[in-house]
């Protein structure tokens, strides 16, 4: 069917979400909880555009909004972006730290903020990704703590948490860098937590953690003949393919 | 104990919250031991009923008091004098929301609305309600109580 | 009208709401029961003794009914019985004491009916309140009870009973008023199994408990509704969501639901007709974003009550992703009266868009506080003053904050509003679930918004950034405001901020968060001006902007505000009028609410 996105016609299937319409048509509306890998959190709510749907006007998350009429959608009308300006106010006092939202604070021209309490050291904007990256790879190590304004993203008891695996997902999708990992002399510490690392068998380099092997074995029955980094694995897969 | 708790429900997710009150009411609060083997029981990861046990009011990772003293901040209440009956409480127990005193007798909520706005200010202890209250009311109640 | 069935055996009905209850209303029933027994044979007729539930008169609990002389009586107390017994029950005689003293009229009056309390009101989702004992079965049958169940299961469609509910105009009663037909039409029309009812009784607004009396004094109409309704769509399971702190409800709805199924109004094979329907009652988890249909459903499934987008509707995807109808337990208890009485009747009552009547909860600053039941359009003025009886003490209304958390604060300008689902609107609010607190004079709109703000802040999931991010800053400058240090720019920027926290929130809680702070900054500026500019708070509640000072040439020198004052704040010196010591006072306004020659002035922040 077709839809206009700010005066563009563009083709979309039924069902599609409008962001994915978009994109695929070149036009760009900022995200921050979205990951094509892990879609759908709808909770930064920077993808929000203006949907004129049946004769009624409103404002959607373009992420999870899916196309079942021939809509014609605004992303960027001054409303919205009044709109944005503020969610990015609001993410910038409260992740004041993150290098991602100080570039956006400075693309939509939101001056430094002079009236609220800015939550020093913060980068978390508790867009949930994180946890879902850990749902997903079947750890559940972290998960969100409290609810409100007290949110968080935790561990169980604020511990280092027992089922993690160190496998960095949750470091790695983060869009604001909140999540520290860091690693040195063959360990890594992530959520307070050290695991050893493995060296690649070929090149030598630490690449992956025990526990991600114990984890595979234990979950999927999959056990490893030889410990290969990824460049070195694609490496020998393509010289059996070869040969 | 905990897996006659356990026993009278099916393994299945939808009932978690149910347990998880259960074993409160039957501990005063969720103790470690007792989600680990909600964990195994229902097959749900640790991080899930944690998350569970801070979201809900109903439930809590640190023991209540014996007496559980929950004074309504409904509107009603709140507009009928909630607050001095918190600083009431703050000058004959010592007590603030979320506490409980060291001889573990009594511990302090504000909740939302307990639905008698009709005789407010109210003060829940346990399951008995009291309505009507004035600040002065409070020290015979607790000393009733042992307070 | 079944409220008019009265049984001509002698009955005496004991309420035993919440209300009544905490004042003792139980042992008096003890008491009158221990009586009738003791008298054994002596007495010609043995009355019926009777708990019900919240009869709606709160205020003058406990209550009974002593029928069919149809005899009212209030503030009743355990010293009473003997006389009650002793004069009414034996003798029919009246106690002048007893009787209820109607505000307007100045008069006392015998039967409840006469009162202008319960006079203008018109019962239908209350119907049976007051007037059974809601553990009792055989009671709800006796007054028309599961005669719509017969009715709907042997003597119409799916389709047919759909048609009737939409042609009443019923519209959901928990707050969005969704016309109910569409919405079961929608669910009807899904082809996928199972489908799934639900009855929201999650009631969370403070200063709300409508669903709790129906489900403490009636629990077989929800049962009853909730049963045509699953016929209708094609469900074979159903949920009563019951919050965690109504522990009388959870254990009146668990019995009349044992009940049900003892009778064969629940299980399989429903009265023979081949429908099968399972109720059961999930308790929730103390948390009042749970009252949101999306955060409800995830509740029940055993996850934290986290709202999701309701792009794809509840009924096309809800419970477990299945076709689901949730209704507040209001609408379920309007659903038997409206199958056994037909749409045409029901849609006789109430305003053109606004079918039927609505539970209020009328409470804070007014004289009849409880439970009152009347039809759609009628104005705010005839509930608070003629029905309410007006304000206590003889002060002045200020607002009437309708709609909890989601509303907004209604000034007496526009006290002449009829209240439907509509018109409330139009001034910013909603008539929401029902909840309606009256304020006067004493109140600070400026706290009231802050006090909302701060209620949201903690219930609010967390999920979204406007909901948690924007009601937090929001809140933040409201509490800077309360505390004195509100700036010029503040009324700006909150309004800066509703808007997008009201537009581009995820769920209700947070779309309509603004709306306590866009009503009073609309209605009640001035007050936010004398806190932001003059640091005064002018109805003497911001404590760090009040200050008290005992008017020295009023002071009659009575003493009582000293012996009231928990601080020790006020002294005299030998022959002299009373002062206030500002150091140790704590602001609590005890020594005001004593003082019966309005001696004690308001003051602003107190200097130093």
């Amino acid at each position: 069917m077709k839809i206009k996105i700010d005066g563009l016609e563009c083709e979309a299937n039924y069902g599609e979400y409008i962001l994915e319409v978009a994109k695929r048509n070149g036009i760009h509306i900022p995200t921050l909880c979205h990951t094509d890998a892990l879609p759908g959190q709808g909770s930064c709510r920077l993808c929000i555009v203006e949907v004129i749907e049946g004769g009624k006007n409103k404002v959607v998350v373009s992420c999870l909004y899916p196309v079942t009429n021939e809509i014609e959608v605004l992303t960027n009308s001054d409303k919205i972006r009044r709109m944005r300006k503020n969610i990015i106010r609001l993410l910038a006092a409260r992740a004041p730290e993150s290098e991602h939202i100080r570039k956006l604070k400075e693309e939509y021209k939101v001056p430094e903020e002079k009236r609220f309490n800015v939550d020093k050291g913060e980068k978390c904007i508790l867009c949930g990704l994180c946890v879902r990256a850990c749902e997903a790879v079947g750890v559940y190590a972290i998960s969100s703590v409290n609810r409100g304004i007290t949110k968080k993203i935790s561990p169980p008891f604020e511990e280092p948490p027992e089922d993690c695996i160190g496998c960095g997902a949750c470091a790695q999708v983060c869009p604001t860098g909140a999540i520290a990992l860091k690693e040195f002399e063959g360990k890594r510490v992530i959520w307070d937590k050290t695991f050893e690392l493995v060296k690649c068998s070929v090149c030598g380099n630490y690449f992956a953690t025990c526990e991600q092997y114990e984890f595979l074995k234990q979950k999927y029955g999959l056990e490893a003949e030889e410990f290969l980094c990824d460049k070195c694995r694609k490496k020998s897969t393509a010289q059996k393919l070869i040969f | 104990m905990i897996e006659s708790i356990l026993k009278r429900y099916p393994k299945e997710r939808r009932f978690l919250l149910a347990i998880l009150q259960d074993i409160q009411r039957t501990y005063n609060y969720l103790p470690r031991k007792a989600l680990n083997e909600v964990r195994e029981y229902l097959d749900i990861p640790l991080s899930s009923l944690y998350s569970m046990a801070t979201f809900y009011r109903a439930l809590s990772l640190k023991p209540k008091g014996k007496y559980v003293i929950r004074v309504c901040d409904g509107t009603a209440c709140h507009i009928r004098g909630s607050m001095n009956l918190l600083e009431e409480i703050k000058r004959e127990l010592s007590l603030l929301p979320g506490e409980i005193t060291p001889d573990g007798k009594f511990s302090l909520e504000t909740v939302n609305c307990l639905g008698s706005c009709a005789i407010a200010p109210v003060m829940m202890i346990n399951e008995r309600v009291y309505g009507n209250l004035k600040p002065d009311m409070l020290k015979e109640i607790f000393s009733s109580l042992g307070g | 009208m079944v409220e008019d069935n009265m049984p001509d055996k002698k009955t005496v009905l004991i309420c035993c709401g919440t209300g009544c209850l905490a004042n003792n209303s139980y042992e008096i029933y003890r008491e009158l029961k221990k009586r009738v027994e003791a008298a054994g044979e002596d007495i010609s007729v043995k009355p019926v003794l009777k708990t019900t539930g919240c009869n709606g008169l709160c205020e003058k609990g406990p209550v009974i009914t002593i029928l069919p002389e149809d005899i009212f009586y209030c503030k009743v107390k355990i010293s009473d019985v003997d006389e009650i017994f002793e004069k009414t029950l034996l003798k029919g005689e009246i106690i002048e004491r007893l009787l209820y003293l109607d505000i307007k009229t100045g008069k006392k009056v015998k039967s409840h009916k006469e009162s202008e309390f319960f006079k203008r009101q018109k019962k239908i989702a209350l119907r049976n309140i007051g007037q059974i004992d809601p553990a009792n079965i055989e009671d709800y049958i006796q007054r028309e009870g599961y005669r719509a169940l017969k009715k709907a299961l042997f003597e119409m469609s799916p389709d047919e009973i759909i048609n009737e509910v939409e042609k009443s105009g019923l519209r959901g009663r928990g707050g969005a008023g969704f016309p109910t037909g569409y919405k079961w039409k929608q669910a009807k029309k899904i082809n996928s199994f199972p489908k799934y009812v639900i009855c929201n009784g999650d009631e969370g607004d403070p200063g709300a408990f409508m669903d709790r009396s129906v489900m403490e004094g009636d629990p077989h109409s929800i049962i009853e509704g909730m049963i045509i309704g699953a016929y209708a769509v094609g469900a074979q399971k159903g949920f009563v969501y019951i919050r965690d702190e109504y522990a009388l409800a959870v254990k009146n709805v668990s019995r009349a639901i044992k009940d049900a199924y003892g009778r064969g109004f629940l299980g399989e094979n429903i009265l023979g007709s081949g429908f099968n329907l399972d109720i059961e009652i999930v308790r929730g988890g103390g948390a009042f974003v749970c009252g949101e249909s999306t955060a409800l459903m995830a509740s029940i499934e055993g996850r934290v009550g986290e709202p999701r987008v309701k792009y794809i509707r509840s009924t096309e995807k809800g419970l477990w992703g299945q076709p689901t109808v949730l209704n507040n337990v209001e609408t379920w208890a309007n659903v038997p009266v409206i199958v056994d009485r037909g749409a045409k009747w029901f849609s006789s009552i109430g305003t053109e868009k606004s079918k039927g009547t609505k539970i209020f909860s009328l409470v804070g600053k007014v004289n009849n506080t409880g439970l009152i039941e009347v039809p759609m359009g009628v104005t705010l003025r005839e509930i608070i003053f003629d029905i309410g009886g007006g304000i206590p003490g003889g002060k002045k209304f200020k607002a009437v904050q309708t709609g909890g958390p989601s509303g907004g604060c209604i000034p007496e300008s526009l006290l002449d509003l009829p209240v439907d689902f509509d018109s409330l609107d139009k001034a910013g609010s909603m008539m929401g679930s029902g909840g309606m607190i009256v304020m006067d004079e004493s109140t600070c709109m400026v706290e009231v918004a802050r006090y909302y703000l701060k209620f949201l802040s903690e219930e609010s999931c967390g999920k979204c950034t406007p909901c948690r991010e924007g009601i937090r800053r929001m809140l933040e400058i409201l509490e800077d405001i309360c505390a004195g240090k509100g700036r010029e720019e503040d009324i700006e920027l909150l309004l800066e901020l509703a808007e997008t926290v009201r537009e581009a929130s995820l769920c209700g809680l947070g779309k309509t968060a603004p709306n306590p702070v866009l009503t009073t900054i609309k209605y009640f500026k001035d007050e936010y001006l004398a806190h932001i500019k003059e640091k005064r708070c002018p109805a003497g509640v911001c404590k760090e902007l009040t200050s008290y000072r005992i008017n020295q040439e009023l002071c009659k020198r009575c003493g009582v505000c000293a012996k009231k004052c928990p601080a020790g704040a006020i002294f005299s010196k030998p022959k002299s009028p009373y002062v206030i010591d500002n150091n140790k006072c704590i602001v609590c306004g005890a020594c005001r609410e004593a003082c019966r020659f309005n001696a004690i002035e308001v003051m602003g922040r107190r200097e130093g």
